[in-house]
């Protein structure tokens, strides 16, 4: 009983210590100390209130990502759109937070979440609907929603959203009552993201609209046999998935930038899919893998600064770890473990004609 | 049970204690023969101590660039780093990797005791001025930053790039056979990058009242603009087939899409921008005539000199512009273009010719 219920957990463990103890080799190899570089993430990220803060802002919108991927895997979809729904999120809250000021606080902020939650959740709807009825693969459809939400996103802060009496493309800044501030050192968003996290979980493996989900993604001809509705589930968790990447952006944008500004959230909506893989799609492991990278996304002042470290090796470190946790086989023959339960093994989407 | 997590547990380590001890032996083996790819000048980091009045301590911080690429940010790194060594001081830089982070890498500068703080691009501008306000003592230095209002320990490094494109322009409208020429730029959203444009085309018509200019900006956004050299190319193609014959590049990746495309058509002339493109685009040597310049490195390296002397001022300070050298066309430029550019070159510098923009 005891190493069962560790086998889930043993292998992400295990995939970053060998992607670590490797990092460190590479670390080597370039020239620089581990230990020099050890000590830098350590005071990056960890050492004092502004470090932690710093680590945990790193990690939330990699939290509201991972949970958005994970939610769709689930039911056996593949949200590639996540960037673009966070985006559309980033943007529209930035929006509301700017054009609507002089509301209170206590509605303006919740308002501002709202409009980010839903415009993240319409394209991935469109994306859902495309699938459930007319059979469109919602990788294509989010790939392609992708660029030309990247797109729109660009032409309205630097068009007619763009602040004026400056060049830069970027909105004006949120009003005050709308910014999402710390508490007690701790970033809002991060305890936002953290209870989404239980939230989902609770959603995905409590409740029975969970295990439609969980069905359909394990097999929809079963699903249907069984009476599941599989066009209805294939839009809900598609609709949900961009919801929480654009409750990530409004966070992202309301809790950090201040406003909407191109370049800004490059990537983390990608990073949502290393996050869910590193979790191995598990709601409530996504929050260690978050902080995990956040931690080394927040040292990399300090690993170029003291350890003399191209920002790169992180990435590299990551890289890593994902190909390790993505292909458990290498890893089990590594460590000369014997093919896991059930619970360890994910199935991450179905094929490209079922 | 036990034995099970023993056995794991050992074969884990020797696991890893393999696999870092292998990768470490093929590690040092391959930087022996194989160097690590350095900085321009390699990084010597600070060290002794920056807090004290003897030691001299220049940080540099890019936006989104990287040192090496063989442009703007290479030059401004050059600059701070030559500066730095005559000055018997160290320098170090941060590459920003998350725009998020530019406050918190200008401030671990400023943790460590630097003495002057150098900032590469305009869009870490805000943050720039956030710092300089926040530490009066530390001397700062924004690159291509335009200050609109002084801080006193804030000085933008920016150029007349107007006068860059018109001297460009004035040589293009003498050399173009067809009269047509046209300028490849990256977005007009940058203000820099419309002086260059317009100095081009007023300088074209200088020399050459009846030359035809044609202008196409990047129509994408910041992000984009200065990396699309499929963009660039195919820009330079279509001006080509509209008999253009002198085509400016200007705008990072994207303009040298444009030059090494003209590099590919006989006859026709490019003209590059910001550092002496022969030696950073080798591609285009075939159609470079010259390149419009601004001289970021001296500039970065005159304003050091003077936060040492004491002699820096707050605001705005002009740095150099001017023509690059001819390299393999210094025979096909007739002597008389030479002569006559010599002179525009002159009176553009001195103020005797106004280049129009602004």
């Amino acid at each position: 009983m005891h190493t069962d219920r560790l086998r889930p957990v043993l292998l992400p463990v295990a995939a970053v210590a060998v992607a670590v103890a490797i990092g460190a080799a590479i670390v080597l190899a370039a020239g620089a100390s581990p230990v020099a570089a050890a000590t830098a993430i350590w005071v990056a990220a960890f050492s004092g209130t502004d470090a932690i803060a710093a680590t945990l802002e790193k990690a939330t919108p990699l939290l509201f990502a991972g949970l958005a991927v994970i939610v769709g895997v689930r039911a056996g979809l593949f949200n590639i759109g996540a960037q673009g729904q966070l985006l559309v999120g980033a943007i529209t809250s930035a929006y509301a937070g700017y054009r609507l000021a002089g509301l209170p606080p206590a509605v303006h902020l919740p308002l501002c979440l709202a409009i980010g939650i839903l415009s993240g959740a319409l394209p991935a709807l469109l994306a859902g609907v495309l699938r459930a009825t007319r059979g469109v693969h919602e990788v294509i459809v989010t790939i392609m929603l992708n660029t030309i939400l990247v797109n729109l996103t660009d032409w309205l802060a630097g068009g007619p959203w763009m602040e004026q009496g400056q060049p830069v493309s970027r909105t004006p800044a949120i009003a005050g009552s709308a910014r999402m501030a710390r508490v007690a050192g701790l970033p809002v968003g991060f305890l936002l993201a953290v209870a989404m996290a239980f939230v989902v979980w609770f959603v995905l493996d409590r409740t029975t609209f969970g295990f439609r989900l969980a069905t359909v993604g394990a097999n929809r001809n079963a699903a249907h046999y069984a009476g599941i509705s599989v066009a209805g589930a294939t839009v809900a968790a598609m609709t949900l998935s961009g919801a929480l990447a654009g409750l990530g952006g409004a966070v992202e944008s309301l809790g950090i930038v201040g406003r909407f500004e191109p370049g800004f959230n490059a990537g983390l909506g990608f990073d949502g899919i290393t996050i869910a893989l590193l979790a191995r799609v598990s709601p409530r492991a996504v929050i260690p893998a978050a902080v995990l990278i956040g931690a080394l996304r927040a040292s990399s002042t300090q690993l170029q600064a003291r350890a003399r470290l191209a920002p790169e090796i992180v990435d590299v470190v990551l890289a890593i770890a994902l190909l390790l946790v993505a292909a458990p086989l290498i890893l089990r023959w590594l460590l000369r473990l014997r093919p896991g339960s059930c619970r360890t093994e994910v199935q991450l989407t179905r094929g490209w004609g079922a | 049970m036990y034995t099970k997590k023993a056995t794991f547990g050992t074969v884990a380590l020797a696991g890893l204690l393999a696999l870092s001890l292998g990768a470490t032996a093929c590690g040092s083996g391959g930087s022996a023969s194989a160097k690590p790819v350095e900085a321009p000048i390699a990084m010597k980091g600070f060290s002794g101590d920056c807090a004290s009045k003897d030691v001299f301590c220049v940080g540099l911080v890019t936006d989104v660039g990287k040192v090496d690429d063989k442009s703007f940010n290479q030059s401004a790194w050059q600059g701070a780093a030559r500066a730095a060594v005559a000055a018997g001081g160290h320098a170090e830089y941060i590459e920003t990797v998350d725009p998020k982070d530019y406050a918190k890498n200008i401030q671990s500068f400023l943790d460590r005791k630097a003495d002057v703080v150098v900032t590469v691009g305009f869009a870490i501008g805000d943050a720039t001025a956030t710092a300089a306000k926040a530490n009066p003592a530390v001397h700062f230095i924004g690159v291509d930053a335009f200050q609109a209002t002084t801080i006193p320990n804030l000085t933008g490094l920016v150029f007349n790039e107007d006068k860059a494109g018109f001297m460009a322009g004035a040589l293009a409208g003498l050399l173009t056979k067809t009269n047509v020429v046209a300028a490849v730029l990256g977005t007009d959203k940058v203000p820099p990058v419309v002086a260059f444009g317009k100095g081009w085309e007023n300088g074209a018509k200088f020399t050459n009242p009846k030359v035809k200019v044609l202008t196409t900006y990047h129509p994408g956004g910041l992000d984009v603009a200065f990396n699309d050299p499929t963009w660039g190319a195919q820009t330079a193609k279509q001006a080509l087939d509209n008999t253009a014959d002198v085509i400016f590049g200007a705008g990072g990746k994207t303009g040298n899409g444009a030059l090494l495309e003209v590099a590919r058509q006989q006859g026709a002339y490019c003209v590059g921008v910001d550092s002496d493109q022969w030696e950073t685009v080798p591609g285009a040597r075939g159609c470079l005539v010259t390149s419009a310049e601004k001289d970021i490195e001296d500039g970065v390296a005159t304003l050091i000199g003077q936060i040492r002397d004491g002699s820096v001022k707050g605001g705005n300070s002009f740095g150099e512009v001017g023509l690059a050298p001819f390299h393999d066309f210094e025979e096909k430029v007739p002597a008389a273009v030479k002569t006559k550019i010599e002179g525009i070159v002159r009176d553009i510098g001195s103020g005797k010719i106004p280049t129009g923009v602004n």
